[in-house]
C-alpha cells in the first residue's frame, strides 16, 4: 500500500510528499478497510450461524428479510442502534461505559497481523503471533470490568467464569502454538504461512517438494494434534458452545452482558463474533496455510514482488483475490465447524471445563511440544546439533522417520491421556450408590 | 440391551456399540448433526423419516385447516339472490356467553311489522371467545364459524363487525367446510325460501349484494315490462305494475270474501271499504272487513246495496297471507250463514 500511495502522490501528482505522510495515508487507508471489514464479518457470521444452526435443527432459519433473509443482520443492527441504553442505578457508570470498548478494541487490533493473501498482511510483525494472542487476552480485562461495574450477581459470576476460562484455555492454546513456533523457528505470521508451501510435505522440511501451497501443518502429526488442541481452546476463548459457560443463558441470564442493552450490548456481540472470526482465521492461518493453495504462489511470482520488481501488477491482484478466497473459505469452514459443534454438544459444567483444560489439554499439548522437538531434530538439525546419525537417511527419509515417530508418540499420548482422563471422570453405578447411601464402596 | 417385562414380552432395544472409547462418542454425536444438516435441504414430508425440514413456512405455505376449525362467527347469504339466511330469531344473541352479538330486527317501513331478517347484526370480535355456541344454536344455519384468523389490527374499533363485514356467501362456507354444509344445505335453503316469502323489497339482502340485486330486479322488471307491454299493458292499471302477483292475490282474496258474503246473505250489507295500500295485513284486513260485512248482512237479513267489488290496492304483500285471509273470510261467511239458518 505504501508503494501505491507513494506512486500516486509523488510520481503521478508530483507532490513531493514526505515518507511519513505517505506512511500515514497508507496506514489510514488500510485501517479504514479493516474497520469496515470487521463489522461486516460480524453481520455475515450472525446470519451464517443462524442459518446453519437452523438447518442442523431441521428448521429453515431467518429467511424473511431480503432474499433468503440476507438482510436480517442489517435489521438486527438497526434494532440494536435504536434500543434504549439502560445503565443500572447502582452501576459504576464510567467502567460500565468503558467495558464494551475495552472488549472491542483488542479484536480490532488483532486484524493488524492477519494475512489475507500473498503480500496482503497489514503489518508483518516479527512477533505477529505473540501480538495476536497477547492482544486477544486484553478483552478479558474488559469482561471483568463489565461484570464488576454492572453491580449484578449474574454479571459478576459470568465475568468471573469468563476470565477463569480465558486464562485457563490460553495455556493449552499457547502450548499448541509453541510446537508450531518450534518447527518454523519464527513468530512472524508471514513466515508461518510461507513455511506451509509444498504438497502434504512442507517444502521447508523436504527440499524439492512441488509447491502447490498444500504443505499445511495439519498434515503432520505434530501439527494435527496442535490443531485439535488449539481449536478446542479457541472454542473456549471465543466462548462458543460447549464452552459458553460465561454467558450460560440457562444459568446466569447472559453473564457479563446481563446489564447491557442497546448498542453497548451490540458492541459485546460484535466483539464476540469478530473474535470468533479471528480465531477461525488464525486457525486457518497457522494450521491450514492461510492463503496457501494451488495457484496462488504461481500467480504471485508473476506479480510485482521484492524479488521481481518488473512483474505485472494485475497478477498481484489475481493472487490476492485467489488467496483471500482460500483464506476466507477456510475461515468460514472453521466457523461451520464451530456451529456444528454447537449443534452437537451440550454445555460443560464449570468443573468439567477446568478439568478438561488443566488435566487433559495441557498434558497433551506438552507431549506435543516433545513431539515437535523430535520433528525439528530430525528435519532441521545436522551434525553440529548432534543429529549427524540421521543425515544418511536423506531429506525424505528424515521426514519419514520424524513422521512415524511423532505419530506414534502422539497417538499413544492421546489414547493414554484419554483413558486416564476418562477413568478420573467415570463414576460407576455402585460407587454412586455407595456415595448417596453412605456405604463403603 | 433387553428389558424383561413381567408378561414375558421382550423388547430388544438396539443402542449400537456398548462402549465408545477415546472420543468416538463425540464424533458419533457430530455425525448425527451432520446427517441432519445434509437432510435439511429436503422436506420432511413423510413422518417416518427422522430428518429433514419439517417447518411450514407460514405466510407462504399454510396447513389446510380442518373443517371443524372455528375462529370467529360469520353470517351466510345466498350467492345468487343475496338473501341472508338469518331471520333475526335472536337465538345466538341469547346463547352468546360474552354477549357480544347484537341484532336489530328488520321492520316493514310502512306498517312497522317485523320481517324475518336482521336490519343490523353486530358481533364484537374483540370480546368474542370463539366458543361456537351461536353456530351450534342457529336454527337457520345462518351463523357459521369462519377459518380466517389473521385479524390483528391497529384500530380496536375495527374489531366490531357489522352486518356488511360479517356477511359471506354460502359458496365461501361450502369451500371451507364442504361436508358440514352438505349436511344442512337442503334444510337451510328450505327455511330460507320460507323467510324470503315474508320479506319485502330489499330487506334481508346482504349489504354487499344490494346493488347487484337491485340491478338484477330492474333488469328483470324491464324485460317483463317489454314482454307484457303489447298484450296486457292497456288492461292493467298502472298501480298493479309494481307487484302484479301479490296485488292480484289480494284482490282475488277480497273478491272471494265479498262473493262469499254475497252468496250467503243474498244481498250484501255494506260495501267493503277500500283497503289502504299495503301488504298482506291490508289484504287480511280487507278480508276481515268483508267477513264482518257478511255477518252483519246475515244478521240484518235484509239486502240493500250491491256489494262493491272490494278491490283493495295492495301493491306489495304475500299471496299466501292473502289466501289465508280469504279462507278466513269464507269461513266467517259460512258461519254467519249457519247462524242465520239456526235463527
Amino acid at each position: 500500500m505504501y508503494d501505491v500511495v507513494d506512486y500516486v502522490l509523488n510520481t503521478t501528482f508530483n507532490l513531493g510528499a514526505a515518507g511519513w505522510v505517505v506512511s500515514l495515508i497508507s496506514y489510514l487507508m488500510i485501517a479504514t478497510v479493516l474497520f469496515l471489514v470487521a463489522p461486516l464479518q460480524m453481520l455475515f457470521l450472525t446470519y451464517y450461524e443462524r442459518r446453519l444452526i437452523a438447518r442442523m435443527q431441521d428448521r429453515v432459519g431467518p429467511n424473511r428479510v431480503g432474499p433468503e433473509g440476507m438482510f436480517q443482520p442489517v435489521a438486527d443492527a438497526v434494532k440494536m442502534f435504536t434500543k434504549e441504553d439502560i445503565i443500572p442505578a447502582a452501576a459504576d457508570k464510567w467502567v460500565h461505559l468503558l467495558a464494551p470498548l475495552v472488549v472491542v478494541a483488542p479484536t480490532m487490533f488483532m486484524f493488524a497481523v492477519l494475512p489475507w493473501g500473498p503480500g496482503m498482511t497489514p503489518i508483518d510483525m516479527h512477533i505477529g503471533l505473540l501480538f495476536f494472542f497477547a492482544v486477544s487476552s486484553i478483552s478479558a480485562v474488559g469482561l471483568m470490568m463489565a461484570g464488576w461495574a454492572s453491580y449484578n450477581k449474574f454479571s459478576l459470576l459470568g465475568a468471573m467464569r469468563a476470565v477463569a476460562q480465558m486464562v485457563s484455555y490460553e495455556i493449552p492454546a499457547m502450548l499448541s502454538l509453541l510446537a508450531i513456533v518450534m518447527i518454523t523457528g519464527s513468530l512472524s505470521i508471514v513466515d508461518i504461512v510461507q513455511w506451509q508451501g509444498g504438497l502434504f510435505i512442507s517444502s521447508s522440511d523436504v527440499a524439492g517438494v512441488p509447491n502447490w501451497g498444500l504443505g499445511w501443518f495439519v498434515f503432520n502429526p505434530v501439527g494435527f494434534l496442535a490443531f485439535a488442541a488449539f481449536f478446542i481452546a479457541a472454542l473456549a476463548e471465543g466462548e462458543r458452545t460447549p464452552f459458553d459457560i460465561p454467558e450460560a443463558d440457562s444459568e446466569i441470564v447472559a453473564g457479563y452482558m446481563t446489564e447491557y442493552s442497546g448498542m453497548k450490548f451490540g458492541l459485546f456481540f460484535l466483539a464476540q463474533y469478530v473474535l470468533n472470526f479471528l480465531l477461525c482465521a488464525i486457525t486457518a492461518v497457522i494450521f491450514f496455510g492461510a492463503w496457501q493453495g494451488p495457484g496462488v504462489n504461481e500467480l504471485y511470482a508473476l506479480g510485482i514482488t521484492p524479488d521481481n520488481p518488473d512483474g505485472n501488477g494485475w497478477f498481484n491482484v489475481l493472487a490476492g483475490v485467489l488467496g483471500a478466497f482460500y483464506f476466507l473459505f477456510k475461515t468460514y469452514a472453521f466457523f461451520f465447524v464451530m456451529v456444528w459443534i454447537r449443534g452437537a454438544f451440550p454445555r460443560l459444567r464449570v468443573d468439567q471445563l477446568m478439568d478438561f483444560g488443566w488435566k487433559y489439554l495441557i498434558p497433551l499439548t506438552l507431549v506435543n511440544v516433545f513431539s515437535a522437538a523430535i520433528w525439528v531434530g530430525f528435519n532441521n538439525w545436522g551434525a553440529n546439533e548432534g543429529f549427524g546419525f540421521a543425515e544418511p537417511l536423506g531429506d525424505l527419509g528424515r521426514w519419514a522417520v520424524a513422521f512415524v515417530l511423532t505419530l506414534a508418540i502422539n497417538i499413544a499420548a492421546y489414547i493414554v491421556m484419554t483413558r486416564i482422563y476418562g477413568e478420573t471422570r467415570r463414576v460407576t453405578f455402585d460407587e454412586q450408590l455407595a456415595d448417596t447411601a453412605g456405604l463403603p464402596s | 440391551m433387553t428389558i424383561q417385562f413381567e408378561r414375558g414380552k421382550v423388547v430388544v432395544i438396539d443402542r449400537g456399540a456398548r462402549k465408545l472409547r477415546v472420543g468416538q462418542g463425540m464424533l458419533k454425536g457430530m455425525a448425527v448433526v451432520w446427517h441432519h444438516w445434509l437432510k435439511s435441504f429436503q422436506k420432511l414430508d413423510n413422518f417416518s423419516k427422522t430428518a429433514g425440514v419439517f417447518t411450514v413456512e407460514y405466510p407462504d405455505e399454510r396447513i389446510k385447516l380442518p373443517e371443524a376449525y372455528r375462529n370467529m362467527p360469520i353470517l351466510l347469504y345466498d350467492d345468487e339472490t343475496g338473501q341472508e339466511l338469518c331471520t333475526a330469531c335472536f337465538q345466538c344473541q341469547r346463547v352468546c356467553p360474552p354477549q357480544v352479538i347484537h341484532i336489530n330486527q328488520a321492520r316493514n317501513p310502512e306498517t312497522g311489522k317485523a320481517i324475518p331478517a336482521a336490519a343490523e347484526f353486530i358481533i364484537e370480535y374483540d370480546a368474542c371467545m370463539s366458543c361456537g355456541f351461536c353456530a351450534e344454536v342457529c336454527p337457520f344455519d345462518s351463523i357459521k364459524m369462519d377459518h380466517e384468523f389473521e385479524l390483528s389490527t391497529e384500530d380496536h374499533a375495527e374489531l366490531t363487525m357489522n352486518k356488511a363485514q360479517l356477511s359471506r356467501p354460502v359458496s365461501y362456507y361450502e369451500r371451507i367446510a364442504p361436508t358440514f354444509w352438505a349436511e344442512v344445505k337442503a334444510s337451510a335453503y328450505k327455511k330460507l325460501q320460507n323467510s324470503v316469502k315474508r320479506r319485502v323489497d330489499l330487506i334481508g339482502i346482504a349489504p354487499q349484494m344490494v346493488e347487484k340485486v337491485k340491478a338484477m330486479r330492474a333488469a328483470a322488471a324491464e324485460s317483463e315490462a317489454t314482454e307484457a307491454a303489447p298484450s296486457s299493458a292497456p288492461t292493467k292499471p298502472s298501480a298493479a305494475e309494481t307487484s302484479p302477483a301479490t296485488d292480484k292475490a289480494a284482490k282475488l282474496a277480497a273478491i272471494r270474501a265479498a262473493n262469499a258474503a254475497k252468496q250467503d246473505a243474498g244481498n250484501g250489507g255494506t260495501s267493503t271499504p277500500e283497503a289502504p295500500a299495503g301488504d298482506d295485513k291490508a289484504a287480511k284486513l280487507a278480508a276481515i272487513r268483508a267477513a264482518n260485512a257478511a255477518k252483519k248482512a246475515a244478521e240484518s237479513g235484509e239486502g240493500s246495496a250491491s256489494v262493491a267489488p272490494a278491490a283493495p290496492e295492495a301493491p306489495a304483500g304475500d299471496d299466501k297471507a292473502a289466501r289465508l285471509a280469504a279462507i278466513r273470510a269464507a269461513n266467517a261467511a259460512k258461519k254467519a250463514k249457519d247462524e242465520q239458518e239456526n235463527s
